[in-house]
């Protein structure tokens, strides 16, 4: 296979104008080259050749946070709908409700600041365009800008939990942060001359992110087995956090519509989806339930959503060895 | 046609249909009903079974001798896009993370597959369960849209022949509950053990499984099965909890009659008040990442049954989050002798000395399995069960959400019809009254009628009773001798699971600690003190 000749942005969207998603791909080119030298065995597709027959793994989790699954059913749809700061899996998500309360629309996004950030660099017009067709009013580069002139990802328009959202902003949801926990996934680990490949052992001794979220043990467990066997890996293109699944068995509608009909994936295609949206019309406000509870909550929806990011690997004859951990 | 009649109730029953058995038939084998294994017309399946696998693949004479055939039949038998054809795959072992190395060769990890097929907001069609797609016994749950429940199936006679084992009602018929395939199943429903995050045994997110589980060779690791494989996430969420709910709520479509009646009311109170099975829960932190300075978080529904008593019916305060320091978690395992045993092979991990070791994730317990959670939900929405009987009942002897004999005891007062659902829970609560009189202090009757007491507006009295609790069991758990004794209460309910159908097929489902930890069953008190059961 010929050398990637420049990385996609995630999902494979449209905003960015050729000279534009040249300048993403520069960008992340620069991010894989911080790892690519000290960890031999991630490579950067775009200087390295990946094999035709490579192997590419989903690997998949959760969108509700595992950090916080204390107390009732409830008490964590409650806490977690209304802090994003909590929704640390590379996805999150607002609710929007009606005058009676009920839940109109849940929109997930895994959209990464990384590359709002980057858009609204190259083409304010266009970062400001999405915000207007997001959040459905005037919205100037001033609202975007921080004090310092730069793209805030909290502005006023992207931190809300109750309307529209237009990309994540806690402060791990970044797909650098991602890139950088598969590179240092690949150094395989021992603790006391014992091998360590236990997910959360792996990213408490590699210091690899939380060691009890869905997302990080997911991440450098999978890499870490793939590393083991002597692979050289990287992140299939185009490099994304990816919405894989709204799971809808369980959820039943007053009048029987499939709820199927309810998700529609509105950025990214289907197999590379980055905005979904669970939109409920009139004739069934109040008239959905999930597991048999009636939805109050966008977390009810977050615990069935699927975020993924795809693996590619391949024999490259490796022989690791194990390093100790870090603490 | 004669029929050898096999005298066994279990559902080794199975295991003992003679390998020359009817070749290439179905044979209707409902232990409890028939005396053993007879054949099937296409008459009797037509009559009977209403399940796809039933009328795709066996009325067609079809009986396939692996789990991939069995699939690749479903495809043939039905056209492009129908769901049958939509396939999703789980895995799980018992054994799927030990740790690598040649002592790891002797256990039995019991890796076999699940296969989901169809799809629909209430569930599932078909469930296939097999330890091999190529080779080994095929069991089978269907869903029979036309009379509503799982039809069972398995092979039997070395895989030469297929036995149908009953219908999800079975499970609750006097005849055939409790027996055969219903041991495990005991109210007809999917059985996922661990059904709950983190998922225990089973590829999820926060614990893959992944091709070095498999003896090298072994070619299930390259199987587009193995490749293809889902988390339990997903089995919870799509297939496990629609599948028992959908089963729950065609029982009771069944049980309520047009006049208000319902059938059998004590079978329901039973799934109430008794521990007909369980559901395994564990902290959601790997035994192996635990180290002194960190807390190891432990399941509340351990302590108190969350799930129902701070579920939306009855609306009581829900437990903290309870803690335990990992220096104490870790020398609980050495106080002990925590390890991984596998008696069937002798395989034991660690086996060096002074060294110890629990289930992948840490405190594994059983809890108040769904499906009686399911139950108990449809019962209070059915009106058989008001919130306050339901309160009252749950809350005597709250501190023992599973095997409570105190709290099984009132299932004597269970009236056994209820010509007037709406009437039921009041003629329950006065039988115990009545009852509670003549009782001893200390009795559950007056336990359940001190609950009582407190009347419609039981929220509060309970909630400073669980209160109270909770912050006794804080204490408790914070000292070392404190988390000791939570740990001999845990293996004497583990001890309890074990003796159980569904835990005694496999050593490694828990740890196994010093038999003089939990030489008699033990109780928690309202004051999370450790009695022995009297």
């Amino acid at each position: 296979m010929p050398l990637l000749d420049q990385f996609a942005p995630p999902g494979d969207l449209e905003d960015l104008s050729p000279v534009g998603r040249r300048a993403w791909s520069e960008a992340l080119q620069a991010v894989f080259g911080r790892f690519t030298g000290d960890f031999l065995q991630f490579i950067d597709p775009t200087a390295t050749d990946v094999p035709d027959d490579a192997d590419v793994a989903l690997v998949s989790w959760g969108a509700f946070p595992a950090t916080q699954r204390s107390g009732t059913p409830e008490q964590r749809w409650q806490r977690v709908d209304a802090n994003r700061d909590l929704q640390d899996e590379y996805c999150e998500w607002s609710v929007e409700r009606d005058d009676a309360g009920e839940v109109r629309a849940v929109t997930f996004t895994t959209e990464t600041p990384d590359y709002h950030a980057h858009l609204f660099g190259v083409d304010a017009d266009a970062a400001l365009g999405l915000y207007e067709q997001f959040v459905g009013r005037r919205v100037t580069a001033r609202d975007l800008r921080s004090a310092a002139g730069e793209y805030d990802k909290n502005n006023a328009f992207n931190t809300r939990v109750d309307g529209p959202i237009v990309h994540l902003r806690q402060a791990s949801n970044t797909l650098a942060a991602a890139v950088q926990l598969a590179a240092e996934a690949t150094i395989l680990r021992e603790r006391d001359g014992q091998p360590v490949t236990d997910a959360q052992s792996l990213v408490a001794c590699g210091g690899l992110g939380e060691p009890l979220r869905n997302s990080d043990p997911q991440i450098a467990a999978a890499v870490n087995n793939l590393a083991a066997e002597g692979r050289d890996i990287t992140l299939a293109a185009p490099p994304g956090l990816y919405i894989t699944d709204l799971m809808t068995n369980g959820i039943q509608t007053r009048d029987g519509t499939d709820p199927k009909t309810l998700w529609s994936i509105q950025r990214g295609s289907s197999q590379h989806a980055v905005r979904g949206r669970f939109e409920i019309p009139d004739e069934l406000a109040g008239g959905v339930t999930v597991s048999g509870r009636p939805l109050r909550f966008g977390s009810q929806l977050a615990e069935r959503v699927g975020v993924g990011l795809s693996v590619v690997s391949f024999p490259a004859g490796r022989r690791p060895t194990r390093e100790p951990c870090r603490s | 046609m004669s029929v050898t009649p096999i005298d066994d109730r279990t559902c080794r029953a199975f295991d003992r249909v003679p390998s020359d058995a009817n070749p290439g038939a179905l044979l209707r084998f409902v232990v409890g009903e028939d005396p053993g294994p007879r054949p099937m017309s296409n008459a009797d399946m037509a009559a009977e079974l209403g399940d796809p696998f039933a009328t795709l693949l066996l009325r067609a004479g079809t009986f396939p001798r692996t789990a991939e055939a069995l699939l690749a039949g479903i495809d043939d038998a039905t056209a492009a896009g129908d769901p049958l054809r939509s396939q999703m795959t789980f895995l799980l072992g018992e054994g799927s993370q030990l740790p690598d190395g040649p002592d790891a060769r002797e256990a039995n990890r019991g890796m076999r597959f699940i296969i989901a097929r169809g799809s629909a907001p209430d569930g599932i069609d078909l469930l296939v369960s097999a330890a091999s797609p190529t080779a080994g016994v095929i069991e089978v749950m269907a869903w029979d849209r036309r009379a509503g429940g799982f039809n069972l199936y398995r092979t039997v006679s070395d895989g030469r022949a297929w036995a149908f084992a009953g219908n999800s009602r079975h499970a609750i018929s006097a005849a055939t509950g409790g027996k055969g395939p219903f041991e495990s199943h005991p109210s007809g429903s999917l059985l996922m053990k661990e059904l709950k995050f983190p998922w225990l045994h089973w590829h999820s997110p926060p614990a893959n499984i992944f091709a070095r589980a498999f003896e090298p060779g072994d070619e299930r690791a390259n199987h587009r099965w193995f490749k293809d494989k889902l988390g339990a996430d997903v089995l919870e969420t799509s297939v496990a909890i629609p599948s028992i709910d959908r089963w729950t709520a065609k029982r009771f479509e069944g049980l309520i009659g047009a006049d208000g009646s319902f059938q059998r009311p004590g079978r329901v109170v039973e799934q109430v008040v008794t521990t007909p099975t369980v559901n395994i829960v564990t902290s959601n932190r790997s035994s192996g990442a635990v180290t002194n300075g960190i807390e190891v978080d432990l399941p509340a529904t351990f302590f108190v049954d969350a799930d129902a008593l701070a579920g939306p019916q009855l609306g009581l305060a829900a437990p903290p989050g309870f803690l335990v320091a990992g220096e104490h978690y870790l020398a609980a395992l050495e106080q002990f002798g925590s390890a991984l045993v596998d008696r069937t092979t002798g395989f034991r991990h660690p086996r060096e000395p002074g060294r110890f070791a629990d289930t992948h994730f840490a405190f594994a317990v059983p809890e108040r399995a769904f499906e009686d959670q399911s139950t108990l939900r449809a019962a209070i929405e059915a009106g058989l069960l008001t919130p306050r009987l339901a309160a009252c009942l749950l809350m005597v002897d709250f501190p023992n959400p599973v095997f409570s004999s105190r709290r099984a005891a009132l299932l004597a007062h269970a009236p056994a019809t209820a010509p007037a659902t709406a009437a039921y829970s009041e003629e329950m609560a006065n039988r115990i009254l009545a009852a509670a009189d003549a009782a001893g202090d200390g009795s559950p009757e007056r336990e359940f009628a001190d609950r009582w007491a407190a009347g419609a507006d039981f929220v509060a009295p309970f909630d400073a009773l669980l209160q109270a609790y909770y912050d006794a069991v804080t204490a408790r758990l914070a000292s070392r001798a404190g988390y000791f004794d939570v740990v001999r209460l845990a293996e004497s309910r583990r001890l309890r699971v074990r003796a159980m159908p569904i835990g005694a097929e496999f050593d490694l489902l828990f740890a196994t600690l010093r038999d003089d930890t939990a030489p008699r069953p033990l109780r928690m008190t309202p004051t999370a003190t450790i009695d022995e059961e009297t």
